[in-house]
């Protein structure tokens, strides 16, 4: 029971009297970590939330942003970690439903999907089912619903075997007027429509806000299950009601189910509520307790002005969708709970909805010293053509052809940077300008094991590179936070780092974290939490779709430009480990000026049209962007790794893998060369070129005049492309 | 003028995209249509665009089959109106036997999302009248249960009467039989296919290596229900 006995004598306190059964489920749902962010709440008061740009800040179920004068983007991120852990197919699948709801109850169009996934060994069997149904579990409900999954991230890790970390985000595009931002009033009606209210996810968030038990299959019982096909219904719905303009507030019903639904839009508005449980649509007979805290998925609170009540009515019988009114708000700040007569509850709201922020405890563990640990020793150089295909067929790094093939990720026509073309996808706004928004999410769990600061500040950075490199302004970010047990302090200390690395590096890139999402408990039954993951989303600007880039070497000849100066920093590197199996060392280091600086120039060069291509510069360093281009662009080059500006280097593995972050390679049109150089001149930009692209099957890395690696493109696209589906479909 | 119904019943996805297609790109006036609220009347022609309605319950297309719409829809046929099936629409088709054949699951049991490249065989029809023996189109595919399946006699006696869209070599992404993307009836007034045309009606969408060759059947349908085909 996660209550604890202070809570309950907080509850007793509260209502001046013992609380029913009723009511302490209520807030036993709404006190949970995962619907209160009781832990969490006074950390996250550090992010900077605040910009020209943003509408609606954390606090509704999902920030908008106006991304252009005419548009405002509404997006945010989820996580589905525990339910994906026990049951991944529908764990993940109503990890889809959840966020796509929670664009839906701002009235925005729901446009795209991105899934972050953190994953465990495709050859340890139980990993390689839970891999095969969270994707399946995503492909069939974000295919289902019709809007398109075009971007994410994904990660392979031991780490991840049991506990899996499923975050996924939903993006959607509103008209400035047509946002849902009206109050509602004392005497509004309470809809709840949708599937009907069942005994499935019960107190499903109190499950989350807790660590996994060893024998997960007990705990089937808290996992939802999804139903595409309501879910599609209400999206159509919700886009004919907004058209209408007879719904007041729409909020959805997640965790907590209809108490957290009802509680907050009360204490949000000053308000109090009626609730008549018996008129709620059911699938089975329920007792007043299971209706309360039931998390059966594709249900919405509608709140809607007694005068309009036939219209929305009208609507949803049209369209078949269930709905039932439940209730009406108060203006007594109360919200009083009957069934078939008898009043089961009784509480205020705003106590309800907000417990009292913990302060929890938190201790660095003996084990971040490894990513204190100096590089001084490592073992020689091996031979470099084996490292590139090493570290080229590591699972973080190959095409994850695999996994977003099973996603339409074309569905709405919008989607003009697909995955696997450029560092994020780029969905235009078809709405007869050129104009579209780009988007992607970014995590290295590695980076945050060993130094959580830098490494959530890293993602940041890498998030803001991406949406640069195809030719976009980054707007806005949000977070997911997937930490271990709070209430463990050396757990905490790193969700603690984390918060302070992204609010740190958000000031500095000037991008407001407009929203987010914290999941606790990320630990196995022994008590080992898994990598501490910060994940982040983020949109950008694009003014002109056409000139949307994308990583594809695209001509013979044309000059390849590395932008930004290279450090040895292979600490926490993927060489490293595919190499030497080590996850040590110190991690690059965020360089926020830099990354300013280098973006500027790199969107500059872009809209110019002074490059062919570009990517940004991440896990497996120089040598594999490089072979990325080639690959995507069946096109080869030669380069010549002396001319690499880089700093302090030792070794020739550390210009070729070591992880430095503002980096960016551009292969460069012939024409425009003296250009560029001038433009990086006058920004203050490094810019070295290290050679050409050529029509020839080979990737060529030189030394001076020395041939370091002679690789044949065929056999490196070959890998590339195949590797993560022979180790999933064959690996067991 | 040319009106065009695009039919939409619950969990159908593409209505909108195939809408916008018509309206933005070919400037053809269309409405989508609810399905209980559908009849024959007044459409020069018809187009079920893809999906999952009822959410592929029982298989991919059975259940919207047996809808009124789709009785009323048989009657096309006769009075000679255009009947066009992308993805699920062509699922559709064939489950209510308007098109012969059988859908079944991807042989690699995975959903499949890819460009791919296709070509036309015996063009003849309103939806292929501006193509020729040969003509190849670039569409993408995005599917579970598109493997067409057809047995030996009925492709030699129906089939190879028929205007026909096969996969190009190496591009089938389902295990079709004969590399089928798509059939229609003999006389073409009704296509079916597994590849999506509106999505590759515009040049921003293609990626690199594909053209957006599905516009060409969009235009013949204009150029046909002008001059007749």
């Amino acid at each position: 029971m996660p209550l604890s006995l202070e809570e309950v004598e907080e509850i007793r306190r509260i209502l001046g009297r013992e609380p029913t059964e009723e009511e302490l489920a209520m807030f036993e749902a709404q006190w949970s970590e995962h619907c209160s962010y009781k832990s969490s709440k006074l950390l996250l008061k550090l992010l900077p939330s605040e910009g020209r740009h943003v509408v609606v800040g954390p606090g509704r179920d999902a920030p908008a942003v106006k991304v252009f004068k005419d548009w405002v983007v509404v997006f945010k991120i989820e996580s589905h970690n525990h339910p994906s852990a026990v049951d991944p197919y529908n764990g993940a699948a109503t990890g889809i439903g959840g966020i796509v709801r929670d664009i839906l109850s701002l009235g925005a169009k729901p446009i795209a999907l991105l899934d972050m996934l953190y994953l465990g060994n495709p050859r340890n069997p139980h990993a390689n089912w839970l891999i095969r149904g969270i994707v399946r579990g995503i492909s069939d409900y974000g295919n289902r619903i019709g809007i398109p999954t075009v971007a994410g991230d994904t990660w392979f890790d031991n780490a991840f075997n049991s506990q899996p970390l499923v975050n996924v985000a939903c993006i959607g595009i509103a008209k400035p007027d047509k946002v849902v931002l009206t109050t509602p009033e004392p005497g509004d009606l309470i809809i709840i429509m949708g599937n009907s209210t069942g005994r499935d996810g019960l107190l499903g968030s109190s499950f989350a806000s807790k660590p996994l038990a060893e024998d997960v299959d007990r705990d089937i019982g808290a996992v939802q299950v999804g139903d595409p096909l309501t879910e599609k219904l209400l999206i159509d719905v919700i886009q004919i009601l907004i058209e209408k303009g007879v719904v007041k507030y729409i909020k959805d019903l997640g965790g907590g189910g209809l108490t957290t639904a009802v509680c907050e839009t009360a204490a949000d508005h000053n308000l109090g509520a009626v609730i008549y449980l018996e008129k709620l649509h059911t699938r089975q007979s329920l007792t007043p307790l299971e209706l309360l805290v039931s998390e059966s998925q594709e249900r919405m609170l509608l709140v809607v002005n007694p005068e309009n009540i036939e219209s929305v009515a009208r609507v949803l019988d049209e369209y078949d969708v269930m709905y039932s009114v439940i209730g009406f708000f108060t203006d007594d700040g109360i919200i009083k709970v009957f069934y078939n007569g008898v009043k089961v509850a009784e509480v205020p709201a705003k106590e309800l909805a907000k417990p009292r922020p913990l302060r929890r405890a938190s201790t660095p563990p003996l084990e971040v010293l490894k990513g204190l640990k100096p590089l001084y020793n490592l073992p020689p150089e091996p031979n470099y053509e084996e490292s590139i295909v090493k570290v080229l067929t590591s699972l973080n790094i190959v095409s994850k052809r695999w996994i977003y093939e099973q996603y339409d990720h074309e569905v709405g026509i919008r989607t003009v940077v697909k995955p696997g073309y450029g560092d994020a996808a780029v969905l235009r706004l078809l709405d007869g300008s050129r104009r579209g928004i780009a988007v992607k999410g970014d995590a290295n769990p590695r980076y945050t094991y060993l130094d959580p600061f830098n490494g959530a500040a890293n993602a940041v950075a890498e998030c803001f590179r991406n949406l640069v490199a195809v030719g976009s302004k980054p707007i806005a970010i949000v977070d997911e936070l997937n930490a271990g047990n709070p209430e463990k302090p050396e757990h905490f200390w790193y969700f603690e780092m984390m918060v302070k690395g992204i609010a740190w590096i958000a000031e500095e890139l000037k991008l407001p974290v407009v929203g987010g999402k914290v999941s606790f408990y990320n630990e196995d039954h022994r008590g080992k939490q898994v990598k501490p993951t910060a994940t982040i989303v983020g949109i950008g600007r694009v003014d002109d779709i056409t000139k949307a880039m994308t990583m594809d070497f695209k001509e013979n000849g044309s000059y390849i430009a590395i932008v930004g100066v290279t450090y040895p920093e292979l600490g926490g590197s993927e060489y490293l480990f595919r190499i030497f199996g080590l996850e040590e060392g110190e991690i690059p280091r965020p360089r926020p000026s830099s990354e300013l600086r280098n973006g500027k120039f790199v969107y500059k060069a872009i809209s110019l049209g002074y490059v062919n291509a570009v990517h940004d510069i991440s896990i497996g360093g120089l040598a594999t962007a490089l072979i990325e281009m080639a690959v995507k662009g069946k096109i080869g080059f030669e380069v010549d790794i002396a001319k690499v500006f880089a700093r302090g280097i030792q070794r020739l593995d550390e210009i070729l893998f070591s992880e430095t972050q503002a980096r960016y390679i551009l292969e460069v049109k012939g024409e425009y060369l003296e250009d560029l150089l001038k433009l990086a001149d006058r920004l203050g930009v490094k810019v070295s070129i290290i050679g050409r692209t050529r029509d020839r099957n080979s990737v060529v890395f030189t030394k001076n005049s020395t041939v370091l690696v002679n690789l044949d493109l065929s056999y490196l696209s070959d890998i590339y492309d195949k590797t993560l589906e022979e180790e999933i479909e064959g690996g067991v | 003028m040319v009106k065009v119904a695009v039919l939409k019943f619950p969990g159908t996805n593409c209505d909108e995209d195939v809408h916008h297609v018509l309206k933005n790109v070919f400037f053809v006036d269309s409405q989508i249509v609810w399905y209980k609220n559908f009849s024959l009347n007044g459409w020069d022609a018809i187009i079920i665009p893809g999906g999952f309605s009822y959410g592929d319950w029982l298989r991919a297309g059975a259940i919207a089959a047996r809808t009124s719409a789709i009785e009323e829809l048989i009657n096309a046929r006769d009075i000679g109106v255009p009947v066009l099936g992308i993805c699920n629409g062509f699922q559709i088709l064939v489950e209510a036997g308007l098109l012969p054949g059988a859908l079944l699951p991807n042989e690699s049991g995975r959903f499949v999302c890819r460009w791919v490249r296709t070509y036309v065989e015996r063009p003849r029809g309103p939806w292929l009248s501006l193509t020729t023996e040969g003509y190849e189109i670039h569409m993408p595919v995005a599917h579970g249960e598109g493997r067409y399946y057809i047995d030996e006699e009925n492709y030699q006696n129906i089939l190879l009467k028929s205007p026909l869209i096969r996969y190009a070599k190496g591009d089938n992404p389902n295990g079709s039989v004969y590399d089928i993307a798509g059939v229609a009836s003999e006389d073409g007034l009704i296509l079916g296919l597994m590849p999506h045309p509106e999505r590759s009606s515009e040049d921003l969408l293609p990626p690199r290596g594909f053209r957006p060759g599905g516009r060409i059947i969009f235009e013949s349908l204009v150029y046909s229900l002008k001059r007749g085909w």
